[in-house]
């Protein structure tokens, strides 16, 4: 019996490990070999060679950028999260019809619906030295001469960063508090307790799942990308990603497998820590 | 059936059958056949145009695919997938980075029919007879190897070519006179602080590098032994000043392709910046004031050409020789000039251009009337002339070429971090 | 209806300013798509006109945006079909648990955080090695699965976590088999879902851009158009596009929801005559 519980499970799962196993497992463990390659201009040459990593691991630059790229982390989690949980809050909570509910869940998820790199890119003409923001700015007096940092900075990516990346969010959080039960809310209400109180003490309990589900696709999101960083920075400021994709660019293939490996191993061990307190599983 | 059509085609070409042959336009003679053939090109924005296919479609009958990449895109693709394309646009400091990979195939030279009208500086490397080769990976250096199958350069002209050049051309700065308001002369006003935030250079590393250079040795800095060549020392002295003034504010963004430059020049967003001339010629076409600022260090040059893959034989071969001397014939070479980019046959580009458009582009003459680009826009009223002067007073400044150095894996990590810091 | 409290109106002010942050992009470009001839991609605006969408249909001077869309288009399809098929066979076989289950589900999670840049690399460097040709329907579709099928799988979790077992034990009560199990009640039952798996798979395929990067190939997706176009394009032809595209989009959800309303008052109408038979 228990044999062929295995023998179907795996019938059933076996497109899904196929798939896995050979675009996933397969590709990162080549990264994992050819980061111990050698390159030249052109060609990779199969060697076993410690000095992609010794290049990558005493390069101050490569500490400055991790360090960007936690920042960019950390500061578009916290905008996402706050922004997402007062939406999602507010769609769950505040909106009393079902069909209101809806349409306003879905005027939020339509801009995604455009290509990523477009919704990015339409920020520069808004931000720009000319933009409009700042022709709003001098025409309401507010400064004399045109905002610089609007454009080309860290402000620009995180601002794009929080534009892209909310949505992924709202959603779980979204999808959890739909699922509080309603009564509890109201029991706590009965016992008297503020809005407050309600919020720190039931909703934002209960809406921890959500919440750890948007976390991690957000980290991941953010921690993996090279072309937001691109775009806004003006190639000033570089993320991880983009240390790997230029690499990539000038066909220095081991180096990129490096430094894909030491990235990879950093976000597994976040998502890892972040696993462990929420039970994806049980809590979709 | 294919088979007997090709040979058909072998045995027209030989003997007495080359008189009739040569009489009619070869194409006619195996237009069933090369309406199914279809050559993928690929290459920078510069010069994969649609134009150039739509053209080859109407006058040789077989279909030229383009798809246009940025440099970095380009080599990757040149180096690494040999099966994707059948001819490569490229310029040829990539083609010193590519060709040892033998993905590339020698051209006889003796197949192409303008080979004596191209341009010397594709051959000994001299524009004239007094020219001294500029430094840095010029084309003659990297455009000619021993024999088919060679993957050696030689060091002089041979059967054997490599690329067949196409476009190249002289590049400077390019400012804006409106926002600058007083005359630039020097490369070193790149990181003038007047401009800070103001400034921009492109994230091509074998040609930022070069730009980066021309600063350096202009500021009186460095002084390099050959700035196509640097050492280590140069190479991280060079970097150093850059990162420093990067760190500093000095530039607003970094450009990978010569539309974004466009877009950071025209928008304001900078005033100063290593510039193509079709940016400038583009910034110019919307009404803004714009100029490809001649410097009193001279210029840093390109050149381009196209590649034959090394998986091309039989019909597609005879295709990719016939559109090669196609290119040479003249319509592309006038097609391109009027952006600004040189031909590697002028003589036979001249045919296609009228005596106005020949004298501002290429004899540096004030137009006298206005001047269109190919898409029909304005852009010189009768009277302006060119930026720089004439093909001999832009081509015999050339200071360096873009390059590919001994160090370059080294500058390549060097520029990476630059990038990042 | 009790009286609103006051956090409702500063949520609501709060909500509708994050609409705009969301929407003033989309609005900058739609205006900007109706930039004059001689209109660049920022402001001023160098006149109005409708000249950028006539000439997205147009050839454009490089590259090629209907065949990407095109092969974009198609490559949606199959990782839509791909997506489902295989997410469904996968959540049926996690509703028991199988030695190496935990290791697979694992594994699914891995495959939606490890970068995709990282993705696109490994395969692009597997076909290298063995000599194959990258093609977007090969190494690009099987990139991209590694991103959707994660996401398909979530959902059918969702799905099966709250799937009553006693219509299914109902079913094989009365002599059903398996397969009829499956395609006469379980389907019917999740097939909402599946739909859900099947848009995401779409969509999620339709704008990949950094796992396609490096295995599409000779040809364009049409993300890597566009992000070609970014860099070889200075005209607002680009904003066109966008616009084009949202408008779509709208279009689509528009539909969407008009047959959700329509269904809604159907069975409502129905409900109503039932009753009043009864």
């Amino acid at each position: 019996m228990a044999v062929s519980r295995n023998l179907q499970g795996w019938l059933l799962a076996a497109p899904l490990t196929a798939v896995l196993a050979g675009f996933l497992v397969l590709p990162i463990l080549t990264i994992f070999i050819v980061s111990f390659w050698q390159a030249t201009e052109f060609s990779i040459i199969p060697a076993f060679s410690l000095e992609n990593y010794q290049f990558l691991l005493t390069s101050p630059v490569t500490y400055q950028v991790f360090f960007k790229t936690f920042v960019y982390a950390a500061l578009v989690w916290g905008l996402t999260l706050g922004i997402g949980f007062t939406v999602a809050y507010y769609l769950a909570f505040h909106i009393r019809s079902e069909a209101t509910r809806m349409v306003l869940f879905l005027l939020c998820t339509i801009p995604f619906l455009t290509s990523n790199i477009i919704r990015m890119i339409s920020w520069i003409p808004f931000l720009g030295r000319n933009g409009l923001a700042n022709q709003a700015l001098m025409s309401l007096g507010i400064v004399d001469a045109p905002v610089e940092w609007l454009l080309y900075s860290d402000f620009s990516v995180v601002l794009a960063f929080v534009h892209l990346n909310t949505l992924f969010m709202i959603t779980p959080i979204f999808n959890t508090m739909m699922r509080i039960d309603r009564s509890l809310v109201e029991a706590a209400r009965d016992n008297g307790a503020s809005g407050r109180q309600i919020l720190t003490h039931v909703i934002i309990p209960l809406s921890k799942p959500g919440i750890m589900i948007g976390t991690i696709f957000v980290l991941a999101l953010v921690m993996g990308d090279f072309i937001t960083v691109r775009f806004m920075s003006g190639s000033q400021s570089a993320n991880v990603g983009r240390l790997i994709s230029n690499d990539i660019a000038l066909l220095q293939y081991p180096s990129a497998s490096a430094t894909s490996i030491v990235l990879l191993a950093v976000v597994l061990l976040i998502i890892g820590a972040l696993m462990r307190f929420v039970n994806i599983r049980k809590e979709l | 059936m294919s088979k007997m059509r090709y040979s058909r085609r072998s045995i027209l070409k030989s003997g007495a059958a080359v008189a009739a042959a040569s009489a009619l336009p070869a194409p006619m003679i195996w237009a069933q056949e090369i309406k199914n053939i279809t050559l993928r090109q690929f290459g920078t924005g510069v010069s994969n145009l649609n134009e150039v296919g739509q053209k080859v479609k109407e006058e040789l009958g077989f279909t030229l695919e383009m798809t246009a990449l940025d440099s970095d895109s380009v080599t990757q693709r040149a180096a690494t997938q040999p099966d994707s394309f059948d001819i490569a646009d490229i310029e040829y400091w990539i083609c010193k980075k590519v060709w040892p990979t033998g993905n590339l195939q020698a051209m006889d030279t003796t197949k192409i029919k303008n080979y004596d009208k191209i341009v010397g500086i594709f051959k000994d490397g001299k524009l004239t007879p007094e020219s001294v080769v500029a430094q840095g990976t010029a084309p003659n250096t990297v455009g000619f190897v021993e024999g088919p199958g060679s993957t050696a350069f030689a060091k002089e002209q041979t059967q054997w070519m490599t690329l067949i050049p196409t476009i190249y051309n002289a590049d400077t700065l390019g400012i804006r006179p409106d926002l600058i308001g007083r005359p630039i002369e020097s490369w070193a006003e790149l990181l003038n602080p007047e401009f800070k935030g103001k400034a921009s250079i492109l994230d091509i590393s074998s040609i930022g590098i070069m730009d980066m250079a021309m600063v350096c040795e202009a500021s009186g800095k460095i002084k390099y032994g050959d700035k196509g060549n640097m050492t280590r020392a140069e190479i991280d002295q060079t970097i150093a000043i850059f990162t420093e003034a990067k760190k500093a504010g000095q530039f607003r963004a970094f450009w990978k392709s010569f539309d974004e430059s466009v877009n950071l020049m025209a928008s304001g967003e900078v005033v100063i910046q290593s510039m193509w001339s079709p940016a400038v010629t583009a910034v110019k076409s919307r009404g803004i004031p714009c100029v490809f600022q001649p410097l009193k260090e001279g210029y840093r040059a390109w050149g381009g050409g196209l590649g034959l893959s090394k998986s091309l034989t039989g019909m597609q071969l005879d295709a990719a020789y016939e559109y090669i001397n196609w290119y040479l014939s003249g319509w592309v070479g006038a097609f391109l000039m009027r952006q600004g980019y040189y031909s590697a046959v002028p003589a036979t580009s001249k045919d296609f251009m009228t005596p106005n458009e020949w004298g501002y582009w290429f004899e540096g003459k004030p137009a006298a009337e206005d001047i269109a680009d190919p898409f029909g826009k304005v852009m010189a009223k009768a009277g302006e002339s060119r930026d720089g002067g004439s093909f001999y007073e832009r081509m015999g400044h050339v200071a360096c070429w873009n390059s590919v150095m001994d160090e370059n894996q080294y500058m390549v990590r060097k520029w990476n971090e630059f990038i990042a810091s | 209806m009790e009286p609103r409290p006051r956090s409702f109106y500063a949520l609501t002010a709060f909500f509708v300013l994050f609409v705009i942050f969301l929407y003033g992009p989309t609005i900058t470009i739609a205006i900007l798509s109706f930039q004059g001839p001689q209109g660049g991609l920022t402001f001023p605006m160098n006149g109005v006109s409708t000249y950028w969408f006539h000439n997205l249909f147009e050839q454009q001077a490089v590259g090629d945006i209907w065949g990407s869309f095109r092969r974009s288009f198609a490559l949606g399809l199959m990782v839509m079909a791909a997506t489902v098929v295989i997410s469904v066979m996968a959540g049926l076989a996690f509703r028991k648990r199988f030695r190496g289950s935990a290791a697979l589900f694992y594994l699914t999670i891995a495959s939606l955080v490890i970068p995709s840049i990282l993705v696109s690399l490994g395969v692009g460097l597997i076909f290298d090695r063995f000599g194959l040709k990258v093609h977007w329907a090969t190494s690009g579709f099987g990139a991209q699965l590694t991103w959707t099928l994660p996401f398909g799988l979530l959902v059918m979790f969702a799905v099966f976590n709250r799937f009553n077992p006693s219509y299914e034990e109902a079913a094989r009560d009365q002599g059903a088999s398996a397969w009829q199990t499956f395609a006469h009640v379980v389907l019917p039952i999740i097939f909402p879902s599946v739909v859900g798996v099947a848009l995401f798979g779409f969509s999620l395929s339709y704008d990949e851009f950094a796992r396609t990067l490096l295995t599409a190939g000779s040809y364009n997706t049409l993300p890597l158009e566009i992000f070609g176009m970014t860099t070889n394009v200075t005209k607002p032809v680009i904003y066109a596009l966008g616009t084009l595209t949202t408008a779509f989009s709208l279009l689509i959800i528009g539909v969407f929801l008009l047959a959700v309303w329509i269904t809604a008052r159907r069975r409502a109408r129905r409900m109503a005559s039932l009753a009043k038979a009864g």
